[in-house]
Protein backbone atom coordinates (compact mmCIF):
# COMPACT_ATOMS: atom_id res chain seq x y z
CA UNK A 1 0.00 0.00 0.00
CA UNK A 2 1.35 3.60 -0.47
CA UNK A 3 2.53 5.68 2.39
CA UNK A 4 0.92 8.84 1.13
CA UNK A 5 -1.68 10.19 3.19
CA UNK A 6 -5.13 10.06 2.32
CA UNK A 7 -6.81 13.85 2.83
CA UNK A 8 -10.30 12.76 2.75
CA UNK A 9 -10.38 9.31 4.64
CA UNK A 10 -9.03 8.48 7.84
CA UNK A 11 -7.45 5.09 7.57
CA UNK A 12 -6.66 2.42 10.18
CA UNK A 13 -6.12 -1.49 10.23
CA UNK A 14 -8.58 -2.88 12.51
CA UNK A 15 -7.21 -6.89 12.37
CA UNK A 16 -7.64 -7.38 8.83
CA UNK A 17 -10.05 -4.77 7.95
CA UNK A 18 -9.08 -1.59 6.70
CA UNK A 19 -11.25 0.73 8.25
CA UNK A 20 -11.80 4.14 6.31
CA UNK A 21 -13.57 6.76 7.97
CA UNK A 22 -14.81 10.19 5.48
CA UNK A 23 -13.38 12.86 7.09
CA UNK A 24 -16.11 15.24 5.92
CA UNK A 25 -19.17 16.52 7.13
CA UNK A 26 -20.44 16.59 3.78
CA UNK A 27 -20.26 15.34 0.57
CA UNK A 28 -22.19 17.13 -1.66
CA UNK A 29 -20.14 19.05 -4.25
CA UNK A 30 -18.39 17.17 -7.60
CA UNK A 31 -15.20 18.08 -5.75
CA UNK A 32 -15.04 15.92 -2.78
CA UNK A 33 -16.38 13.54 -4.81
CA UNK A 34 -13.70 13.24 -7.51
CA UNK A 35 -11.19 13.47 -4.47
CA UNK A 36 -13.29 10.90 -2.42
CA UNK A 37 -12.77 8.64 -5.76
CA UNK A 38 -9.38 8.68 -6.14
CA UNK A 39 -8.62 7.60 -2.50
CA UNK A 40 -10.85 4.98 -2.14
CA UNK A 41 -9.45 3.73 -5.13
CA UNK A 42 -6.20 3.97 -4.03
CA UNK A 43 -6.88 2.52 -0.80
CA UNK A 44 -8.49 -0.81 -2.49
CA UNK A 45 -6.02 -0.75 -5.74
CA UNK A 46 -5.71 -4.63 -7.30
CA UNK A 47 -5.77 -5.83 -3.14
CA UNK A 48 -7.30 -9.22 -2.94
CA UNK A 49 -9.55 -9.99 -0.57
CA UNK A 50 -9.87 -6.65 0.96
CA UNK A 51 -11.97 -6.15 3.83
CA UNK A 52 -12.99 -2.99 3.57
CA UNK A 53 -15.47 -1.09 6.14
CA UNK A 54 -16.62 2.54 5.26
CA UNK A 55 -17.46 4.42 8.20
CA UNK A 56 -19.95 7.17 7.88
CA UNK A 57 -19.96 8.40 11.65
CA UNK A 58 -19.11 12.18 10.45
CA UNK A 59 -20.92 12.47 7.47
CA UNK A 60 -23.84 14.84 8.00
CA UNK A 61 -24.97 15.23 4.17
CA UNK A 62 -24.64 13.00 1.11
CA UNK A 63 -25.51 13.73 -2.25
CA UNK A 64 -27.26 10.94 -3.43
CA UNK A 65 -24.23 10.40 -6.75
CA UNK A 66 -22.32 9.57 -3.64
CA UNK A 67 -24.44 6.40 -4.26
CA UNK A 68 -22.52 6.11 -7.82
CA UNK A 69 -19.19 6.13 -6.02
CA UNK A 70 -20.17 3.59 -3.37
CA UNK A 71 -21.52 1.53 -6.10
CA UNK A 72 -18.03 1.36 -7.99
CA UNK A 73 -16.01 0.78 -4.76
CA UNK A 74 -18.31 -2.33 -4.18
CA UNK A 75 -18.24 -3.56 -7.59
CA UNK A 76 -14.13 -3.66 -7.07
CA UNK A 77 -14.06 -4.60 -4.06
CA UNK A 78 -16.14 -7.93 -4.70
CA UNK A 79 -14.09 -8.43 -8.19
CA UNK A 80 -11.31 -8.44 -6.34
CA UNK A 81 -13.47 -11.34 -3.86
CA UNK A 82 -13.27 -8.71 -1.09
CA UNK A 83 -15.83 -7.99 1.41
CA UNK A 84 -17.25 -4.00 1.98
CA UNK A 85 -19.39 -3.36 4.93
CA UNK A 86 -20.59 0.37 5.89
CA UNK A 87 -21.31 1.83 9.01
CA UNK A 88 -22.60 4.91 11.16
CA UNK A 89 -24.74 5.98 8.69
CA UNK A 90 -27.07 8.58 10.20
CA UNK A 91 -30.94 8.76 9.50
CA UNK A 92 -31.26 10.87 7.19
CA UNK A 93 -28.64 9.69 4.94
CA UNK A 94 -29.72 6.10 5.44
CA UNK A 95 -32.98 7.06 3.98
CA UNK A 96 -31.45 8.18 0.49
CA UNK A 97 -30.23 4.26 0.43
CA UNK A 98 -33.87 3.40 1.56
CA UNK A 99 -34.99 5.84 -1.28
CA UNK A 100 -33.03 3.58 -3.98
CA UNK A 101 -33.00 0.29 -2.14
CA UNK A 102 -29.30 0.40 -1.79
CA UNK A 103 -29.78 -0.81 1.80
CA UNK A 104 -30.63 -4.09 0.38
CA UNK A 105 -27.26 -4.12 -1.71
CA UNK A 106 -24.55 -2.84 1.04
CA UNK A 107 -23.76 -4.68 3.92
CA UNK A 108 -24.85 -1.74 6.35
CA UNK A 109 -24.14 -1.83 10.18
CA UNK A 110 -24.87 -0.32 13.35
CA UNK A 111 -21.85 0.77 14.04
CA UNK A 112 -18.01 -0.19 13.57
CA UNK A 113 -17.74 -2.42 16.52
CA UNK A 114 -21.05 -4.43 14.89
CA UNK A 115 -19.53 -4.24 11.45
CA UNK A 116 -16.14 -5.76 12.46
CA UNK A 117 -17.95 -8.40 14.57
CA UNK A 118 -19.38 -9.94 10.87
CA UNK A 119 -16.05 -9.99 8.61
CA UNK B 1 57.52 52.89 -11.14
CA UNK B 2 59.07 56.33 -13.23
CA UNK B 3 63.00 56.57 -12.08
CA UNK B 4 62.48 60.26 -11.72
CA UNK B 5 59.42 59.63 -9.51
CA UNK B 6 61.27 57.49 -6.94
CA UNK B 7 64.22 59.52 -7.01
CA UNK B 8 62.71 62.81 -5.85
CA UNK B 9 58.78 62.49 -4.75
CA UNK B 10 58.95 66.09 -5.04
CA UNK B 11 58.54 66.24 -8.27
CA UNK B 12 55.27 65.01 -9.00
CA UNK B 13 53.63 63.73 -11.82
CA UNK B 14 56.10 61.52 -13.98
CA UNK B 15 57.79 63.59 -16.52
CA UNK B 16 57.80 60.73 -19.40
CA UNK B 17 55.18 59.94 -21.51
CA UNK B 18 56.73 56.06 -21.62
CA UNK B 19 54.52 53.84 -18.85
CA UNK B 20 54.39 56.01 -15.88
CA UNK B 21 54.20 54.77 -12.67
CA UNK B 22 53.59 56.94 -9.96
CA UNK B 23 52.67 57.23 -6.22
CA UNK B 24 49.24 57.53 -5.13
CA UNK B 25 47.24 58.14 -1.78
CA UNK B 26 43.53 57.50 -1.31
CA UNK B 27 41.79 58.89 1.20
CA UNK B 28 39.07 56.94 1.28
CA UNK B 29 36.85 55.65 4.65
CA UNK B 30 35.44 52.50 2.73
CA UNK B 31 37.66 49.53 3.25
CA UNK B 32 35.89 48.21 0.12
CA UNK B 33 35.85 50.64 -2.58
CA UNK B 34 39.84 51.62 -1.06
CA UNK B 35 40.80 48.06 -1.91
CA UNK B 36 38.85 48.22 -5.27
CA UNK B 37 40.34 51.17 -6.25
CA UNK B 38 43.92 49.88 -5.25
CA UNK B 39 44.16 47.34 -6.93
CA UNK B 40 43.30 48.60 -10.10
CA UNK B 41 46.00 51.57 -9.52
CA UNK B 42 48.47 48.37 -9.00
CA UNK B 43 47.71 46.93 -12.03
CA UNK B 44 48.22 50.10 -14.16
CA UNK B 45 51.81 49.68 -12.05
CA UNK B 46 51.42 52.55 -9.36
CA UNK B 47 52.13 52.29 -6.19
CA UNK B 48 49.89 53.21 -3.34
CA UNK B 49 49.05 54.41 0.64
CA UNK B 50 45.25 54.51 1.70
CA UNK B 51 44.37 56.34 4.36
CA UNK B 52 41.19 55.85 5.99
CA UNK B 53 40.20 59.39 6.74
CA UNK B 54 41.70 63.28 5.23
CA UNK B 55 43.76 63.34 8.54
CA UNK B 56 45.74 60.29 7.61
CA UNK B 57 46.03 60.86 4.09
CA UNK B 58 47.49 64.60 5.15
CA UNK B 59 49.92 62.77 7.59
CA UNK B 60 51.20 60.36 4.37
CA UNK B 61 51.25 63.36 2.15
CA UNK B 62 53.82 65.30 4.32
CA UNK B 63 55.70 61.92 5.17
CA UNK B 64 56.33 61.48 1.14
CA UNK B 65 54.80 63.57 -1.27
CA UNK B 66 52.68 61.69 -3.56
CA UNK B 67 52.62 62.10 -7.21
CA UNK B 68 48.55 62.96 -6.70
CA UNK B 69 45.82 62.59 -4.26
CA UNK B 70 42.55 60.37 -4.95
CA UNK B 71 40.35 61.93 -1.70
CA UNK B 72 36.34 60.32 -0.92
CA UNK B 73 34.32 63.81 0.44
CA UNK B 74 32.42 62.00 3.18
CA UNK B 75 34.72 60.82 5.71
CA UNK B 76 34.99 61.06 9.55
CA UNK B 77 38.28 63.00 10.56
CA UNK B 78 38.76 65.55 7.77
CA UNK B 79 36.85 65.43 4.61
CA UNK B 80 37.54 65.38 0.83
CA UNK B 81 37.40 69.14 1.08
CA UNK B 82 39.07 69.99 4.53
CA UNK B 83 41.90 67.60 2.72
CA UNK B 84 42.13 69.10 -0.37
CA UNK B 85 41.79 72.77 1.00
CA UNK B 86 44.95 71.71 3.33
CA UNK B 87 46.98 70.68 0.67
CA UNK B 88 46.67 73.33 -1.65
CA UNK B 89 46.76 75.67 0.82
CA UNK B 90 50.47 74.42 1.65
CA UNK B 91 53.27 75.91 -0.93
CA UNK B 92 55.08 72.60 -0.59
CA UNK B 93 51.98 70.34 -1.64
CA UNK B 94 49.39 72.82 -3.53
CA UNK B 95 51.02 71.18 -7.34
CA UNK B 96 49.71 68.06 -6.48
CA UNK B 97 46.44 67.07 -8.67
CA UNK B 98 43.81 66.13 -6.33
CA UNK B 99 40.81 64.25 -7.62
CA UNK B 100 37.14 64.15 -5.32
CA UNK B 101 35.15 61.29 -5.86
CA UNK B 102 31.91 62.71 -5.84
CA UNK B 103 28.28 61.68 -5.83
CA UNK B 104 27.50 65.15 -7.37
CA UNK B 105 23.74 65.36 -5.87
CA UNK B 106 24.42 68.98 -5.72
CA UNK B 107 25.75 71.53 -8.02
CA UNK B 108 26.93 73.29 -4.78
CA UNK B 109 29.73 70.16 -4.52
CA UNK B 110 31.54 71.73 -7.37
CA UNK B 111 31.75 74.99 -6.29
CA UNK B 112 33.07 73.26 -3.06
CA UNK B 113 35.16 71.52 -4.58
CA UNK B 114 36.44 74.49 -6.83
CA UNK B 115 36.65 76.51 -3.56
CA UNK B 116 38.90 73.80 -1.98
CA UNK B 117 40.87 73.72 -5.00
CA UNK B 118 40.00 70.21 -5.81
CA UNK B 119 41.49 69.62 -9.84
CA UNK B 120 39.07 67.33 -10.58
CA UNK B 121 35.79 65.45 -10.20
CA UNK B 122 34.99 61.57 -10.65
CA UNK B 123 31.51 60.73 -9.94
CA UNK B 124 30.54 57.73 -8.03
CA UNK B 125 30.21 55.50 -8.95
CA UNK B 126 32.87 55.37 -11.70
CA UNK B 127 34.65 52.82 -14.14
CA UNK B 128 38.34 52.31 -13.10
CA UNK B 129 39.57 53.11 -16.98
CA UNK B 130 38.10 56.28 -16.72
CA UNK B 131 39.56 57.56 -13.33
CA UNK B 132 43.03 56.27 -14.70
CA UNK B 133 42.43 58.23 -17.99
CA UNK B 134 41.48 61.57 -15.32
CA UNK B 135 44.88 61.04 -13.21
CA UNK B 136 46.77 60.66 -16.70
CA UNK B 137 45.30 63.83 -18.38
CA UNK B 138 46.26 65.38 -14.80
CA UNK B 139 49.51 64.05 -14.60
CA UNK B 140 50.21 65.18 -17.99
CA UNK B 141 50.01 68.89 -17.36
CA UNK B 142 52.03 69.62 -14.12
CA UNK B 143 49.86 72.93 -11.81
CA UNK B 144 53.56 74.64 -11.64
CA UNK B 145 53.93 75.65 -15.10
CA UNK B 146 50.35 77.21 -14.76
CA UNK B 147 50.30 79.13 -11.76
CA UNK B 148 50.33 82.49 -13.32
CA UNK B 149 46.65 83.23 -11.52
CA UNK B 150 47.51 82.18 -7.81
CA UNK B 151 45.97 84.44 -5.60
CA UNK B 152 43.54 85.82 -7.67
CA UNK B 153 40.05 85.11 -5.44
CA UNK B 154 37.05 85.31 -7.09
CA UNK B 155 33.41 85.26 -5.32
CA UNK B 156 30.79 82.99 -6.24
CA UNK B 157 27.33 82.66 -5.17
CA UNK B 158 25.62 79.42 -5.90
CA UNK B 159 21.94 78.48 -3.74
CA UNK B 160 21.89 81.41 -1.87
CA UNK B 161 25.89 80.51 -0.48
CA UNK B 162 28.58 82.48 -1.29
CA UNK B 163 31.96 80.56 -2.28
CA UNK B 164 35.47 82.30 -2.47
CA UNK B 165 37.17 80.82 -5.16
CA UNK B 166 41.03 80.93 -5.45
CA UNK B 167 42.38 78.30 -7.76
CA UNK B 168 44.84 78.65 -10.74
CA UNK B 169 43.20 78.58 -14.38
CA UNK B 170 44.34 75.24 -15.02
CA UNK B 171 42.62 74.16 -11.82
CA UNK B 172 39.70 75.92 -12.90
CA UNK B 173 39.47 74.28 -16.38
CA UNK B 174 40.68 70.86 -15.29
CA UNK B 175 37.50 70.93 -13.25
CA UNK B 176 35.16 72.07 -15.52
CA UNK B 177 36.66 69.71 -18.13
CA UNK B 178 35.63 67.04 -15.71
CA UNK B 179 32.18 68.27 -15.15
CA UNK B 180 31.65 68.86 -17.65
CA UNK B 181 32.98 65.41 -19.20
CA UNK B 182 30.86 63.80 -15.88
CA UNK B 183 27.51 65.43 -17.06
CA UNK B 184 28.47 64.02 -20.76
CA UNK B 185 28.55 60.25 -19.14
CA UNK B 186 25.62 61.02 -17.06
CA UNK B 187 23.57 61.86 -20.10
CA UNK B 188 24.82 59.17 -22.02
CA UNK B 189 23.57 57.41 -18.96
CA UNK B 190 19.98 58.80 -19.05
CA UNK B 191 19.78 58.25 -23.16
CA UNK B 192 21.37 54.40 -22.74
CA UNK B 193 18.13 54.01 -19.57
CA UNK B 194 15.75 56.43 -21.91
CA UNK B 195 16.72 54.02 -24.67
CA UNK B 196 15.73 50.92 -22.55
CA UNK B 197 12.81 52.21 -20.84
CA UNK B 198 11.48 52.91 -24.99
CA UNK B 199 12.65 49.30 -25.52
CA UNK B 200 10.48 48.08 -22.81
CA UNK B 201 7.88 50.54 -23.64
CA UNK B 202 7.41 48.59 -27.43
CA UNK B 203 7.75 44.93 -25.58
CA UNK B 204 5.05 46.31 -23.09
CA UNK B 205 2.81 47.42 -25.49
CA UNK B 206 3.12 44.29 -27.62
CA UNK B 207 2.68 42.36 -24.81
CA UNK B 208 -0.96 44.31 -24.15
CA UNK B 209 -1.94 43.43 -27.99
CA UNK B 210 -1.15 39.55 -27.02
CA UNK B 211 -2.98 39.55 -24.34
CA UNK B 212 -5.75 41.80 -25.60
CA UNK B 213 -6.01 38.76 -28.45
CA UNK B 214 -5.71 36.16 -25.78
CA UNK B 215 -9.08 37.83 -24.30
CA UNK B 216 -10.50 38.13 -26.97
CA UNK B 217 -9.95 34.90 -27.77
CA UNK B 218 -11.42 33.56 -24.07
CA UNK B 219 -14.52 35.85 -24.84
CA UNK B 220 -14.72 33.77 -28.09
CA UNK B 221 -14.01 30.85 -26.50
CA UNK B 222 -16.90 31.52 -24.00
CA UNK B 223 -19.49 32.29 -26.53
CA UNK B 224 -18.98 29.25 -28.68
CA UNK B 225 -19.56 27.21 -25.28
CA UNK B 226 -22.24 29.21 -24.37
CA UNK B 227 -24.10 28.68 -27.91
CA UNK B 228 -22.73 24.98 -27.83
CA UNK B 229 -24.50 24.58 -24.12
CA UNK B 230 -27.80 26.40 -25.37
CA UNK B 231 -27.68 24.33 -28.67
CA UNK B 232 -27.01 21.06 -25.59
CA UNK B 233 -29.90 22.37 -23.73
CA UNK B 234 -31.91 22.47 -26.53
CA UNK B 235 -31.16 19.02 -27.53
CA UNK B 236 -31.94 17.79 -24.10
CA UNK B 237 -35.44 19.68 -24.43
CA UNK B 238 -35.93 17.14 -27.02
CA UNK B 239 -36.60 14.71 -24.89
CA UNK B 240 -39.32 16.20 -23.02
CA UNK B 241 -43.00 15.79 -24.22
CA UNK B 242 -44.42 18.28 -27.18
CA UNK B 243 -46.18 21.25 -26.48
CA UNK B 244 -49.68 19.64 -26.80
CA UNK B 245 -49.77 16.19 -25.43
CA UNK B 246 -53.22 14.79 -26.17
CA UNK B 247 -53.97 11.69 -25.17
CA UNK B 248 -57.24 10.40 -25.71
CA UNK B 249 -58.87 9.60 -21.80
CA UNK B 250 -56.57 11.41 -20.06
CA UNK B 251 -55.12 14.68 -18.50
CA UNK B 252 -51.43 15.14 -18.72
CA UNK B 253 -49.57 18.07 -16.33
CA UNK B 254 -45.92 18.58 -15.77
CA UNK B 255 -43.21 20.73 -15.03
CA UNK B 256 -39.15 20.24 -15.20
CA UNK B 257 -36.94 22.88 -13.98
CA UNK B 258 -32.95 22.03 -14.62
CA UNK B 259 -30.90 23.54 -11.42
CA UNK B 260 -28.08 24.40 -14.55
CA UNK B 261 -28.20 24.91 -17.78
CA UNK B 262 -27.96 21.17 -18.44
CA UNK B 263 -29.52 18.56 -16.29
CA UNK B 264 -29.67 14.89 -15.32
CA UNK B 265 -33.72 14.71 -15.27
CA UNK B 266 -35.79 14.09 -17.87
CA UNK B 267 -40.08 12.47 -18.28
CA UNK B 268 -41.54 12.08 -20.69
CA UNK B 269 -45.40 10.72 -21.88
CA UNK B 270 -46.27 9.39 -25.24
CA UNK B 271 -48.68 6.59 -26.59
CA UNK B 272 -46.88 3.35 -27.69
CA UNK B 273 -49.61 1.79 -29.71
CA UNK B 274 -53.54 2.29 -30.10
CA UNK B 275 -54.22 1.02 -26.27
CA UNK B 276 -51.14 1.90 -24.49
CA UNK B 277 -49.08 5.28 -23.07
CA UNK B 278 -45.57 4.75 -21.61
CA UNK B 279 -44.48 7.44 -19.16
CA UNK B 280 -40.78 7.86 -17.38
CA UNK B 281 -39.21 10.23 -15.24
CA UNK B 282 -35.24 10.05 -15.52
CA UNK B 283 -32.64 10.90 -12.77
CA UNK B 284 -28.93 10.69 -14.19
CA UNK B 285 -26.58 11.21 -10.85
CA UNK B 286 -24.84 14.30 -10.93
CA UNK B 287 -25.56 17.38 -13.03
CA UNK B 288 -23.84 19.29 -16.10
CA UNK B 289 -22.29 18.29 -19.32
CA UNK B 290 -21.39 14.69 -18.46
CA UNK B 291 -25.26 13.49 -16.76
CA UNK B 292 -26.65 15.12 -19.32
CA UNK B 293 -24.52 13.47 -21.99
CA UNK B 294 -25.56 10.48 -20.22
CA UNK B 295 -29.18 11.40 -20.47
CA UNK B 296 -29.59 12.35 -24.19
CA UNK B 297 -27.87 8.59 -24.94
CA UNK B 298 -30.96 7.04 -22.49
CA UNK B 299 -33.24 9.17 -24.31
CA UNK B 300 -32.14 7.75 -27.40
CA UNK B 301 -33.60 4.25 -26.21
CA UNK B 302 -36.59 4.83 -24.83
CA UNK B 303 -38.44 6.62 -27.74
CA UNK B 304 -41.57 5.30 -29.01
CA UNK B 305 -40.49 5.56 -32.52
CA UNK B 306 -40.78 2.02 -33.55
CA UNK B 307 -37.06 0.89 -34.14
CA UNK B 308 -34.59 -1.55 -32.94
CA UNK B 309 -32.74 0.93 -30.88
CA UNK B 310 -36.52 1.70 -29.04
CA UNK B 311 -36.64 -0.69 -25.91
CA UNK B 312 -40.27 0.47 -25.67
CA UNK B 313 -41.48 -0.92 -29.02
CA UNK B 314 -40.41 -2.98 -31.05
CA UNK B 315 -41.47 -3.99 -35.07
CA UNK B 316 -43.70 -7.15 -34.93
CA UNK B 317 -42.70 -10.44 -35.94
CA UNK B 318 -43.53 -11.15 -39.86
CA UNK B 319 -45.03 -7.92 -40.21
CA UNK B 320 -47.44 -8.25 -37.52
CA UNK B 321 -48.34 -5.21 -34.91
CA UNK B 322 -45.69 -2.86 -32.69
CA UNK B 323 -45.35 -5.28 -29.34
CA UNK B 324 -44.88 -2.93 -26.38
CA UNK B 325 -42.05 -4.33 -23.97
CA UNK B 326 -43.18 -4.46 -20.35
CA UNK B 327 -41.97 -2.10 -17.85
CA UNK B 328 -39.46 -4.66 -15.78
CA UNK B 329 -38.01 -5.90 -19.64
CA UNK B 330 -37.36 -2.17 -20.33
CA UNK B 331 -36.04 -1.42 -17.01
CA UNK B 332 -33.41 -5.00 -16.92
CA UNK B 333 -32.55 -4.35 -20.55
CA UNK B 334 -30.96 -0.76 -20.03
CA UNK B 335 -29.14 -1.63 -17.04
CA UNK B 336 -27.80 -4.29 -19.35
CA UNK B 337 -26.74 -1.59 -21.59
CA UNK B 338 -25.55 0.95 -18.94
CA UNK B 339 -23.13 0.11 -16.06
CA UNK B 340 -22.51 2.87 -13.89
CA UNK B 341 -18.87 1.41 -13.45
CA UNK B 342 -18.42 2.21 -17.62
CA UNK B 343 -19.34 5.74 -17.24
CA UNK B 344 -17.35 7.46 -14.81
CA UNK B 345 -19.75 6.37 -11.74
CA UNK B 346 -22.87 7.99 -13.03
CA UNK B 347 -26.14 6.10 -12.64
CA UNK B 348 -29.88 6.74 -13.09
CA UNK B 349 -32.96 5.69 -11.66
CA UNK B 350 -36.33 5.61 -13.42
CA UNK B 351 -39.43 4.93 -12.95
CA UNK B 352 -41.34 3.57 -15.84
CA UNK B 353 -44.96 2.81 -16.20
CA UNK B 354 -47.50 1.80 -18.85
CA UNK B 355 -50.79 2.33 -19.05
CA UNK B 356 -53.37 0.37 -20.68
CA UNK B 357 -55.75 3.22 -21.36
CA UNK B 358 -58.99 1.20 -21.95
CA UNK B 359 -58.50 -0.54 -18.72
CA UNK B 360 -56.81 1.62 -16.59
CA UNK B 361 -53.90 -0.74 -15.78
CA UNK B 362 -50.66 0.52 -14.87
CA UNK B 363 -47.88 -1.24 -14.76
CA UNK B 364 -44.53 0.00 -13.72
CA UNK B 365 -40.86 -0.15 -12.54
CA UNK B 366 -38.52 1.40 -10.08
CA UNK B 367 -35.21 1.52 -10.56
CA UNK B 368 -33.94 3.21 -7.06
CA UNK B 369 -36.37 5.60 -8.12
CA UNK B 370 -38.81 7.69 -5.30
CA UNK B 371 -42.29 5.58 -4.95
CA UNK B 372 -45.09 7.18 -7.25
CA UNK B 373 -47.69 9.29 -5.69
CA UNK B 374 -51.56 7.65 -6.25
CA UNK B 375 -54.16 10.44 -5.79
CA UNK B 376 -57.45 8.38 -5.85
CA UNK B 377 -60.47 10.10 -6.97
CA UNK B 378 -61.80 9.83 -3.21
CA UNK B 379 -59.56 8.47 -0.04
CA UNK B 380 -56.07 9.64 1.10
CA UNK B 381 -53.13 9.12 -0.88
CA UNK B 382 -50.33 7.12 -0.94
CA UNK B 383 -46.79 6.34 -2.38
CA UNK B 384 -46.57 3.04 -4.59
CA UNK B 385 -43.22 1.81 -3.91
CA UNK B 386 -41.50 -0.70 -6.73
CA UNK B 387 -38.54 -2.46 -5.38
CA UNK B 388 -35.76 -2.10 -7.52
CA UNK B 389 -31.96 -1.00 -7.54
CA UNK B 390 -30.39 2.43 -9.31
CA UNK B 391 -29.87 1.32 -13.21
CA UNK B 392 -26.18 0.75 -13.67
CA UNK B 393 -25.32 -0.56 -10.04
CA UNK B 394 -25.37 -4.53 -10.55
CA UNK B 395 -25.08 -6.00 -13.34
CA UNK B 396 -27.85 -8.32 -14.76
CA UNK B 397 -30.13 -8.39 -12.73
CA UNK B 398 -33.92 -8.95 -13.48
CA UNK B 399 -36.25 -5.99 -12.39
CA UNK B 400 -39.59 -6.64 -11.25
CA UNK B 401 -42.80 -4.79 -11.86
CA UNK B 402 -45.62 -3.70 -9.68
CA UNK B 403 -49.32 -3.47 -11.23
CA UNK B 404 -52.19 -1.23 -9.84
CA UNK B 405 -55.42 -0.65 -11.37
CA UNK B 406 -56.35 2.71 -11.63
CA UNK B 407 -60.21 4.30 -11.00
CA UNK B 408 -61.81 6.54 -13.19
CA UNK B 409 -60.67 10.37 -11.70
CA UNK B 410 -57.49 8.63 -10.15
CA UNK B 411 -54.25 10.83 -10.58
CA UNK B 412 -50.75 9.48 -10.69
CA UNK B 413 -47.58 11.72 -10.02
CA UNK B 414 -44.21 10.46 -11.20
CA UNK B 415 -41.18 12.66 -9.71
CA UNK B 416 -37.65 12.93 -9.36
CA UNK B 417 -35.74 13.18 -5.63
CA UNK B 418 -35.34 17.24 -6.63
CA UNK B 419 -39.07 16.73 -4.98
CA UNK B 420 -39.08 14.82 -1.68
CA UNK B 421 -35.16 15.74 -1.01
CA UNK B 422 -35.60 20.06 -1.96
CA UNK B 423 -33.14 21.16 0.95
CA UNK B 424 -33.86 24.79 2.30
CA UNK B 425 -31.66 27.09 3.73
CA UNK B 426 -30.97 25.20 7.06
CA UNK B 427 -30.50 21.95 5.10
CA UNK B 428 -34.22 19.91 6.07
CA UNK B 429 -35.34 18.08 3.11
CA UNK B 430 -38.29 18.77 2.38
CA UNK B 431 -39.38 15.54 2.70
CA UNK B 432 -42.38 12.45 1.88
CA UNK B 433 -45.34 13.93 4.37
CA UNK B 434 -44.59 17.41 3.13
CA UNK B 435 -45.01 16.69 -0.12
CA UNK B 436 -48.15 14.30 0.55
CA UNK B 437 -49.59 17.03 2.58
CA UNK B 438 -48.94 19.77 -0.59
CA UNK B 439 -50.48 17.85 -2.98
CA UNK B 440 -53.76 16.85 -0.56
CA UNK B 441 -54.16 20.39 0.01
CA UNK B 442 -54.79 21.07 -3.32
CA UNK B 443 -56.32 17.92 -4.45
CA UNK B 444 -59.92 19.51 -5.45
CA UNK B 445 -58.20 21.79 -8.03
CA UNK B 446 -57.49 20.95 -11.60
CA UNK B 447 -54.20 18.41 -12.45
CA UNK B 448 -52.47 21.60 -13.77
CA UNK B 449 -52.83 23.48 -10.77
CA UNK B 450 -51.68 20.59 -9.01
CA UNK B 451 -48.28 20.33 -10.80
CA UNK B 452 -47.75 24.02 -10.42
CA UNK B 453 -48.66 24.33 -6.59
CA UNK B 454 -46.04 21.46 -6.26
CA UNK B 455 -43.23 22.96 -8.11
CA UNK B 456 -43.56 26.42 -6.43
CA UNK B 457 -43.60 24.91 -3.13
CA UNK B 458 -40.37 23.34 -3.92
CA UNK B 459 -38.89 26.29 -4.90
CA UNK B 460 -40.18 28.26 -2.01
CA UNK B 461 -38.91 25.36 -0.18
CA UNK B 462 -35.36 26.09 -1.16
CA UNK B 463 -35.33 29.74 -1.28
CA UNK B 464 -33.10 32.10 -1.39
CA UNK B 465 -30.75 29.73 -3.36
CA UNK B 466 -33.33 27.85 -5.37
CA UNK B 467 -32.95 24.26 -5.81
CA UNK B 468 -29.64 22.42 -5.76
CA UNK B 469 -31.15 19.58 -7.99
CA UNK B 470 -33.58 19.18 -11.35
CA UNK B 471 -36.89 19.01 -10.27
CA UNK B 472 -39.61 17.01 -12.63
CA UNK B 473 -42.56 16.39 -11.81
CA UNK B 474 -45.04 14.32 -14.22
CA UNK B 475 -48.77 14.21 -13.37
CA UNK B 476 -51.79 12.31 -15.06
CA UNK B 477 -55.42 12.08 -14.59
CA UNK B 478 -56.82 8.84 -15.96
CA UNK B 479 -60.70 9.30 -17.16
CA UNK B 480 -61.69 6.11 -17.44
Amino acid sequence: MTTEPFRKLDVTKIGKVEVAQFKDKKILDEGVLDELRVELFRLIADRPNLDLLLDFSNVEFMSSAMLGLLGQTHRKVNLLKGRLKMCGIAPQIYEVFKLTNLNKLFAIHKDAAEALAKF
Amino acid sequence: MDATTQANPLAGGGVTKQRRCVDVVIAEDSRIQAKMLERRLVEAGHTVRWAIDGAKALEMVRERRPAIIISDIEMPEMTGYQLCAAVKSDPLFKTIPLILLSTLSDPVDIIRGLDAGADNYVTKPYEPDYLLARMESLLDTPLEDLDETAGVVLEVTLAEQKFRVKAGRQQVLNLLVSTFENAVAKNKELIESNQSLSVAKTSLEKSNTILTELNEQVERSNARMIRDLHAAAKVQRSLLPGEAIAIPSMTVAWRYVPCQELAGDFLNIFPLDAEHVGMFVVDVSGHGVPSSLLAVTIGAFLTPKISDSSLLVRPGKNGGPPVVSGPAEVATRLNRIFQADEQAGLYFTLLYGVLHVPSGQLRFVSGGHPPLVRVPKEGPLELIECEGFPIGFVPDIEYEEQTIQLQPGDRIYLYSDGVPEAMSESLEQLGDDRMKALIESVRAQPLEANVVHLLDAVQTWCLPKGPLDDVSILGIEWHG
